[in-house]
């Protein structure tokens, strides 16, 4: 009785040390899957600077050759677009403001560069050397050819693409002023880099907009990411940052760029102005602008040019319907950082403001 | 004393003595090989890239960009996407489905025939039959993607022109780069396959039915894509074994971006030692009844 039971034992021990692998084996995934993204923030202790000194950081900021990959994510509170299908086209260039995206980015002076949104199966490509500027859409097959009337910085726009941080940093930065804060956050590690957290809060109570966290690079002042916060939000609304960064020159022969056989190639004649919808540049009827500072709005008359005509476009779409919802003298286009608002006689109002304030200034003229 | 104490102790007998496991392994591919079923399987996933390029070539209106499977409106002018083309219209459903039969086959399939026993005598051990019966599997997911890439190249080759290729990016290489990408694709896809072996050879140590074992597998393998293409389920993606069925087209953008390819080779090595773990942990600690 005594010798069975000692072997009952025996044999019980031994599943036990059999079953062990499959238990501890989980237990160590999930604890290196805790503690990995936890000790990658934790000991970023970079000498103590003031937001001043770190603002002239990033002014100063000489990267000239970069190479690395960049992950937008947003949730402007915009419904999901149709990726395929009939709509997709029409949807495309909301679609890089949805969703997550992940781009790669190569440049080398402030004449070449190359952005490539890397889509499922496909991928979107910017390639610029010079003035000259090829758009690449594996998808469509399309090749769109443009010179540039004169020769670009690196800062400036690329019309839609992916924008990297530093672009939209510099765009931010350019608008500190008496109406915004400015603090410092604890430091952070971006893409494997240390990195100083500039916090810009609006004075502003009428805005939309919460605050905006740019994360500098400690060694060369190169913005890292941006995280923007809507009022009232622990999760950002939008954030773009480097995941993967490396300072050193890109292979040169990825700024030469000939069409691939079959594609479509068309041209494109330099543009006079830019004939995005909502902030035209130079116009017969000019915007106007109220108020200043992050709480300001941005009035475009009826009528006016290729804003009017942007937004008889936009309202023939199919996705107009379900882009924006309907309210008092208008339709709203709704997002957690900016609202639009057309009005029924052809006005366009925009303004990070709550939409009351939209509706009383519409009203107001 | 049970009878799986019995056929344990070969198994500490022979650890030290690693050689041995050489032609066990050996003559289980032989096995695996010598079946009319893996022949009849690997030739079905050959034909898949044959009725496409088939399809193709006997159709005169070539079809609209932008529909069907990526890369198909590539293959009339460039014989060489008709390997692409098979590899992703067989990664969701034809490469799982062959996988799970063969890794749900691997143990049940031995207990339900009565020939389990008869290995487990032969001075094997549990856990050295494990590992070589995995490592089978794992050279069948090697034929599988190849028989597909393989019979892709060569209908391409022998109905359509050959060319430089046009990668995602827009730029074009030469046929010899893209015959490297192609390879580099199969790898690809035969790790991305390690992942769900495991989880069969797992799921075949709790059975003596080899079909339920096989059905499992496929039904989890289809589960684990519906669960992927819920965005509600989005923290829960990174996490499932076939997340990165997709990303091979990563190798076809220039330069080769590495990230999915590391990725998805960590989240299969994830899956083999938690389910090779629960493997061993069921199958040293079964009664062998049959």
């Amino acid at each position: 009785m005594c010798a069975t039971d000692d072997a009952k034992g025996l044999n019980m021990s031994r599943t036990l040390v059999r079953w062990l692998p499959a238990v501890m084996v989980p237990v160590l995934i999930a604890s290196v899957a805790v503690a990995v993204p936890l000790a990658a923030n934790a000991g970023v202790n970079l000498p103590t600077k003031t937001p001043a000194q770190v603002l002239a950081l990033a002014a100063g900021e000489k990267v000239v050759a970069l190479s690395g990959t960049i992950s937008q994510t947003s949730s402007l509170g915009l419904p999901e677009l149709p990726t395929t299908g009939a709509d997709a086209s029409a949807g495309s260039a909301l679609e890089l403001l949805t969703g997550s995206h992940t781009a790669r980015v190569f440049v080398d002076g402030s004449t070449k560069q190359r952005v490539q949104v890397l889509d499922r199966m496909a991928e979107r490509d910017l390639v610029r050397t010079g003035s000259e500027v090829w758009l690449y859409d594996s998808k469509k097959k399309t090749a769109v050819h443009s010179t540039l009337s004169e020769r670009p910085t690196r800062s400036s726009e690329t019309e839609g693409m992916i924008s990297t941080p530093d672009q939209l940093a510099a765009t931010l930065l350019k608008s500190v002023d008496a109406t915004t804060t400015v603090s410092l956050g604890s430091d952070l590690r971006v893409a494997e880099r240390t990195a100083y957290n500039l916090v810009l809060t609006p004075k502003a109570s009428e805005t939309l907009i919460g605050s905006v966290s740019i994360a500098v690079d400690s060694q060369t002042g190169l913005p890292l990411s941006v995280e923007l916060f809507a009022r009232s939000q622990k999760t950002p609304a939008f954030s773009v940052g480097f995941s993967k960064l490396d300072l050193a020159t890109p292979d040169a022969s990825l700024f030469v760029f000939t069409p691939p056989a079959g594609a479509k190639v068309t041209e494109k004649t330099p543009k006079v102005d830019s004939s995005r919808p909502a902030v035209p540049r130079s116009d017969a009827a000019k915007p106007t602008v109220s108020g200043t500072g992050w709480d300001a709005i941005v009035a475009i008359p009826a009528g006016a040019g290729a804003a009017a005509k942007g937004s008889i476009s936009l309202k023939s779409s199919p996705l107009f319907g379900k882009l924006t919802t309907s309210v008092t003298g208008g339709h709203l286009f709704q997002t957690s950082l900016v609202n639009v608002f057309l009005t029924d006689d052809g006005r366009v109002l925009a303004g990070s403001v709550p939409v009351a304030k939209l509706q009383a200034a519409a009203a107001a003229k | 004393m049970s009878r799986s104490e019995v056929s344990a102790l070969p198994d500490t007998a022979f650890r030290s003595r690693p050689a041995l496991g050489l032609p066990l392994l050996a003559s289980e591919i032989s096995v695996l090989f010598r079946r009319r079923r893996t022949w009849a399987m690997l030739a079905s996933l050959a034909l898949i890239p044959v009725l496409i390029a088939l399809a193709v070539r006997l159709t005169s209106s070539r079809p609209p960009s932008g529909r069907g499977p990526a890369f198909l409106d590539q293959v009339s002018q460039n014989g060489l996407f008709v390997s692409f083309v098979g590899l992703l219209v067989s990664v969701p459903l034809f490469l799982p489905l062959t996988v799970g039969v063969v890794a749900g086959d691997t143990i049940a399939g031995e207990a339900s025939s009565g020939t389990l026993r008869y290995l487990l005598i032969a001075p094997a051990g549990r856990t050295r039959l494990l590992i070589v019966k995995y490592l089978a599997t794992a050279v069948f997911c090697v034929a599988a993607t190849l028989s597909v890439a393989i019979a892709g190249a060569l209908i391409g080759a022998a109905l359509f022109p050959i060319g430089p290729v046009t990668l995602l990016s827009g730029d074009s290489i030469a046929v010899g780069d893209s015959i490297v990408r192609s390879l580099l694709i199969a790898a690809y896809i035969t790790v991305s396959l390690l992942g769900l072996s495991a989880i069969g050879l797992f799921i075949s140590t709790m059975t003596d039915v080899p079909v339920g074992a096989m059905a499992t597998t496929i039904v989890l393998s289809v589960v684990s894509q519906v669960l992927d293409s819920l965005p509600q389920l989005d923290w829960l993606h990174p996490w499932l074994f076939s997340h990165y069925w997709l990303g091979f087209a990563d190798l076809l953008r220039q330069p080769i971006s590495w990230d999915s390819f590391g990725s998805n080779a960590l989240l299969q090595c994830g899956y083999i030692v938690v389910f090779g773990a629960l493997a061993f942990g069921r199958f040293t600690t079964k009664d062998i009844l049959s």
